[in-house]
């Protein structure tokens, strides 16, 4: 377990209530290390897991080290606000949309077709729901 | 005593002593007859100078004194007096300092007199007089008009929704007018900056700096630089890393990229750099052959663009 985490331009963003840094994986002589390993060494480090965030990891060439992005919030509800949503729906603070995108433009034609000319307008695509 | 020759000599003299003062009176009364009709002139305010350059006028009382005091001592000589010591003489001294003090102004202010002569005489200024185009710090100002941004008020939690910017009446957009520059560059120059940067290339080749190595005496020095044909490909690779790195985010590579990248990683890492030299006909004056990690001028096949919206429904 030679991993050694090592950042970079760190930041304290207060206009998104983070800090983000820049993040140097170290292992040499093993595969690259997946971002669970590393979120949870982040974790054991700085003692809150909930809000932090990383992604973007890509291995140098030739192995041993890799860079990515680390983002720890200053609370939930903010990583809530400022996260994207696949992020968050990686660590399952979000649930999006099991339908398809086929299915929800057939039905929203259906519905235009109750209605003649401008008013098919009206009709938003969530709508009648 | 060679009196006899003398008598010769001097009657010979007398000669031309009198033909001289002839001249002498005769040039007198020309010279008194301008001077007269030039005071009057002056005197009748012929010549204002109060508008002109100060150093022209100052130049003209100086060169006035002298010659007042030069007639001066010609008088005073002309009568038999000497010269030793006369007052008159410090004062040309003077005067003359003052004048060779000035020249080198007069040098500097050459160019804007003779401008000035030339506006007098002719009227107004020739067509490609770089004097034209001047500064018009007027044009830096923007003739749009101007937009009010009212900031954000800090409310609440609202710091992550951003400024918000109240725009103007929207107008149509009119770029700024720049100050005209005169344009030179014939087809002979360009041809000649681009032997230059060929030439410049070339020196730098591996082939000229080993032949440098061997004929140079210095010793020998293995140093760990960079690469000094540092690409074009491996610059915007770091420039793609430090944007990265800063703006936290990941970029796409586009197929594009991936090949350019493919192809400059090719070309330094084989033994390509064994066989293939790089291009030193500029120096030589051959025929220049394409180097080849530069980037071949492709053309590029116009495809129409299919359109996007489907006609119909």
């Amino acid at each position: 377990m030679t991993l050694t985490l090592r950042s970079k331009k760190f930041m304290t963003n207060r206009l998104l209530r983070r800090k983000q840094r820049v993040i140097d994986v170290h292992h040499p002589g093993k595969a690259t290390v997946p971002k669970s390993e590393i979120w949870e060494k982040l974790a054991e480090m700085y003692k809150i897991a909930d809000v932090i965030f990383v992604f973007g990891f890509r291995a140098h060439f030739g192995g041993g080290q890799t860079t990515g992005f680390g983002m720890i919030y200053d609370s939930l509800d903010y990583a809530k606000k400022n996260k994207p949503k696949h992020r968050l729906a990686r660590h399952s603070l979000y649930e999006k949309k099991k339908t398809s995108r086929k299915q929800r433009k057939e039905e929203y034609k259906n519905r235009m077709t109750q209605f003649r000319r401008t008013a098919k307008a009206s009709v938003g695509p969530g709508k009648k729901k | 005593m060679a009196a006899p020759g003398n008598l010769a000599v001097l009657e010979s003299d007398l000669q031309s002593a009198v033909t001289l003062l002839k001249n002498l009176q005769d040039q007198v009364m020309a010279v008194t007859a301008q001077v007269q009709a030039l005071t009057k002139k002056v005197q009748a305010r012929a010549y204002p100078t109060e508008k002109g350059l100060s150093l022209l006028e100052v130049k003209d009382q100086l060169l006035l004194m002298y010659l007042m005091d030069l007639t001066h001592l010609i008088l005073d000589k002309a009568s038999g007096g000497s010269l030793q010591g006369h007052a008159a003489v410090l004062r040309l001294v003077e005067i003359r300092t003052v004048l060779e003090k000035l020249r080198p102004l007069d040098q500097k202010l050459k160019y804007q007199i003779d401008k000035l002569v030339k506006t007098a005489v002719t009227g107004s200024l020739s067509e490609n007089d770089p004097l034209r185009f001047k500064p018009h710090p007027s044009n830096m100002m923007s003739k749009l008009s101007s937009e009010d941004e009212e900031e954000d008020e800090a409310e609440g939690q609202s710091e992550a929704s951003g400024k918000k910017s109240v725009k103007g009446t929207v107008k149509k957009y009119v770029p700024p007018r720049l100050v005209p520059v005169h344009y030179d560059e014939t087809e002979a120059e360009r041809e000649k900056k681009r032997l230059e940067r060929a030439r410049k290339r070339a020196l730098s080749s591996s082939v000229i700096r080993e032949l440098k190595e061997q004929y140079s005496d210095a010793p020998e020095e293995i140093r760990d630089a960079r690469h000094p044909h540092v690409t074009r490909q491996s610059q915007e690779d770091q420039h793609r890393i430090n944007y990265e790195e800063s703006m936290m985010v990941r970029l796409s590579v586009s197929k594009r990229e991936k090949g350019r990248r493919k192809r400059a990683s090719v070309m330094n890492s084989q033994l390509h750099s064994l066989t293939h030299f790089s291009d030193i006909s500029a120096l030589t004056g051959g025929t220049p052959h394409l180097d080849e990690d530069q980037n071949p001028i492709k053309k590029r096949k116009k495809i129409p663009k299919k359109s996007r919206k489907k006609t119909g429904q």
